[in-house]
């Protein structure tokens, strides 16, 4: 291993991590947000939407990421929807993300008795009520351990960013070595930054996990 | 008008070539498929025993697959251990190797899961019956592990097949590599061919991965 | 509390061993590395030659709606083949793998337009050379970059990972931004789409582009210094060097680059350029002149 090299190599990889960070927390964001409301449309079947939204799950959710970004960043422009690699990458993520997290967000929904909106209902609060007060808190505490797992999926899945030229960590340890061909160190600092964007977000994942657990009922 | 590049797709075996990609990407995930949910069996039941060293080592693999993107250990696998071990090891065997290795901690996990799921009350009454170990095992707790762990396996599965879409960052030609090839020897005849045949590669896997994934959530239905 | 403590001691573990697997590695790294190609006598007796080549690169090396190899570096590697009597496994490469590809004894011989320089000379072993060879870039007919310093702030010039047009600019030019792809379909699919102003790489790449895609001009075709383009093998692997240059010579003979050109290349380019870029029989154009 050599120390010079890679200390001549950090400040890229450094950069790479933030565009890896920096692309992945818009996507995952994005994705919390797109999952939240299709998860609603989903559980209370909204019409019309409910649909669409059913067929956008199960095609984000059974196609690889890497698959979706060749058609959104290359297939697109030819029928002149042209994106940038960047808006291309959180797009991806977001809506990958999305379906994801809808499921995962939805199975909180669904965990919930009806009789407790019945009951919430009875003592006299309102629909919205309910739902903020009453449905949304614990479903959002069971969902948390899916939510975290989703998290640290997406984050993993970044590394096919690569593929539509975005300079993340991985596309940097390719190019490093395609240019100078010092295969082990830049393997040895790629796995290295993974571990530190990935190993933070894994232990604090565990934490919020039992934190959060306090809305487990009836157990 | 803009043509949306899909007549690319009927020239010479096009198609063919494309659907062959596709078995090779799918290959590669049904040999590591099978391994996982071999080796996973084994591993998972282990992990339910109280050793402790049993349960470091595991512990630490767990944490590894959960970490490491499967990008980076394709990496590793196939240019790093060539470097490191002088092991050559070609691009498929290299994708089997990570795919497995990922797929038996996944799968293991899911075993263990399933495993302690079973509440103590039913290993302890199979015995206060007079069953054996094995006969607790064979005829009271895998009859009820299998039915929570089918449905989380064939997820899994879904995934794995998701997954060997990277093995084209390796050089495998694979099915968007074959398409790569398409838009490339086609260019000039047809500048739009990108849009039609990514939207195929896109459709394919749709085809391959949801009718498993639909099977998968019928049976949680089925079974819960 | 004690499971946070237990998961945290774990995943610090787990990244403890990963890095001490690399650690260990390293320590075994350089001994083993350079045992792993094959001379000719191997590769004749497994009766199999693995060759990289380029599998979109049209051109010079592609696949054919039937699946098959073509080009001008595959016209090269079918005559290996034959000489060598031995049936011809392509490995598809991208620029950026061919080092790593001999290094690793994943091909015997890469001939993916591979330019000879003096930093990949000290990581493989270069033959006689089959091609000339420079820089060009190619821009929009809206926009045509003439030189470099038309390039403006914000704007992005588009290159392959592992390219020479890479070393290039990221050596002289490093005020330039570069978009990076890592196959050449993959560029020229951006490119066309509109990103980046320009597209650095070999002229004859950017040559053939300009010819068979409307809208684009060749603003610069030449840029740096003259190069050629060699079969290169893993370095060390003398008998096959030496076949390889024997091969390329005996094949002057015949003019065989020539028929090669005319073969593949001359559709595109037509036949202005035949003499500037064959080489033939591994002896480059201006050491001629000098004779």
């Amino acid at each position: 291993m050599n120390w010079e090299v890679i200390q001549s190599y950090l400040p890229l990889y450094e950069k790479a991590a933030l565009l890896t960070l920096k692309i992945g927390w818009l996507g995952i964001a994005f994705s919390i947000i797109l999952g939240f409301v299709c998860a609603i449309i989903r559980h209370y079947k909204i019409p019309v939407l409910h649909r669409i939204v059913g067929i956008y799950i199960e095609l984000f959710r059974n196609t690889p990421l890497l698959i979706q970004l060749f058609f959104l960043y290359f297939g697109l422009p030819k029928i002149g929807i042209a994106i940038d690699a960047e808006f291309c990458g959180v797009l991806g993520l977001a809506l990958l993300g999305g379906a994801y997290m809808a499921e995962s967000f939805r199975s909180g929904l669904e965990s919930i008795e009806p009789i407790q909106t019945e009951s919430a209902l009875s003592l006299g609060m309102s629909r919205t009520q309910t739902i903020w007060h009453v449905i949304l808190p614990q479903a959002i505490s069971s969902s948390v351990p899916a939510f975290v797992a989703n998290i640290v999926f997406l984050l993993k899945e970044t590394s096919v960013f690569s593929a539509i030229s975005l300079m993340d960590l991985m596309f940097t340890a390719k190019d490093l070595i395609g240019l100078y061909s010092k295969t082990i160190e830049c393997l040895a600092m790629l796995v290295i930054f993974y571990l530190i964007i990935l190993l933070p977000v894994s232990i604090v994942g565990s934490i919020v996990e039992k934190k959060l657990r306090f809305a487990g009922f009836g157990e | 008008m803009t043509s949306l590049g899909l007549d690319v797709l009927f020239k010479g075996i096009n198609m063919q070539r494309l659907l062959a990609g596709l078995w090779v990407s799918l290959r590669i995930s049904l040999i590591a498929i099978a391994i996982s949910i071999f080796l996973g069996l084994v591993v998972g039941w282990l992990m339910t025993r109280k050793n402790i060293v049993i349960k470091a080592i595991t512990r630490v693999y767990l944490e590894i697959v959960r970490i490491m993107p499967q990008m980076v250990l394709l990496f590793i696998v196939f240019f790093g251990t060539t470097r490191l071990f002088g092991w050559n090891i070609d691009a498929e065997v290299s994708s089997v190797i990570v795919f497995s290795f990922w797929g038996v901690a996944e799968m293991s996990d899911l075993v263990r899961s399933s495993l302690i799921s079973i509440p103590k009350h039913q290993y302890e009454s199979a015995y206060a019956l007079g069953m054996s170990e094995v006969q607790t095992y064979l005829s009271v707790i895998i009859p009820q592990t299998f039915r929570r762990l089918v449905p989380l396996a064939i997820n899994l599965i879904t995934r794995m097949i998701k997954t060997t879409s990277l093995v084209m960052m390796i050089g495998v030609v694979e099915v968007l590599k074959v398409g790569q090839q398409i838009i490339e020897a086609n260019r000039k005849s047809s500048p739009n061919a990108a849009f039609g045949v990514y939207l195929t590669v896109f459709i394919l896997y749709f085809i391959v991965c949801w009718p498993i994934s639909m099977f998968s959530k019928k049976l949680e239905k089925k079974w819960s | 509390m004690k499971n946070i403590l237990k998961k945290i001691a774990a995943t610090g573990l787990a990244a403890v061993t990963a890095i001490g697997i690399i650690g260990a590695g390293t320590a075994l790294a350089s001994e083993d590395a350079d045992t792993l190609y094959r001379s000719v006598d191997e590769i004749i007796e497994s009766g199999t030659i693995n060759i990289g080549v380029f599998s979109d690169k049209s051109p010079f090396g592609y696949v054919d709606e039937y699946g098959e190899y073509q080009g001008y570096d595959v016209y090269f590697a079918q005559r290996i083949g034959e000489d060598l009597g031995v049936e011809i496994n392509y490995v598809s490469t991208e620029a950026a793998n061919r080092i790593e590809y001999l290094q690793t004894g994943k091909v015997d011989i890469i001939l993916a337009n591979f330019t000879v320089t003096p930093e990949r000379a000290e990581e493989v072993d270069f033959a006689l050379p089959y091609m000339n060879v420079a820089l060009g870039v190619v821009s929009h007919d809206d926009n045509v970059i003439t030189d470099l310093s038309q390039v403006e702030e914000g704007q992005q010039i588009i290159v392959i990972s592992g390219t020479t047009a890479e070393t290039y600019l990221v050596k002289n030019n490093p005020e330039i931004q570069l978009q990076k792809f890592d196959t050449y379909a993959a560029a020229k699919s951006a490119f066309e789409n509109g990103t980046g102003v320009a597209w650095a790489n070999d002229n004859t790449e950017v040559i053939a582009f300009a010819i068979e895609n409307e809208g684009y001009t060749v603003g610069i075709d030449s840029l740096g210094s003259a190069d050629t383009i060699a079969p290169a093998v893993t370095k060390g692997n003398d008998s096959l060097l030496s076949w390889l240059n024997d091969e390329i010579v005996s094949l002057g003979e015949e003019n065989f680059f020539h028929a090669d050109y005319e073969a593949t290349l001359a559709d595109t380019y037509g036949l202005d350029y035949e003499d500037t870029l064959v080489v033939e029989g591994g002896v480059i154009a201006a050491a001629e002149e000098a004779e």
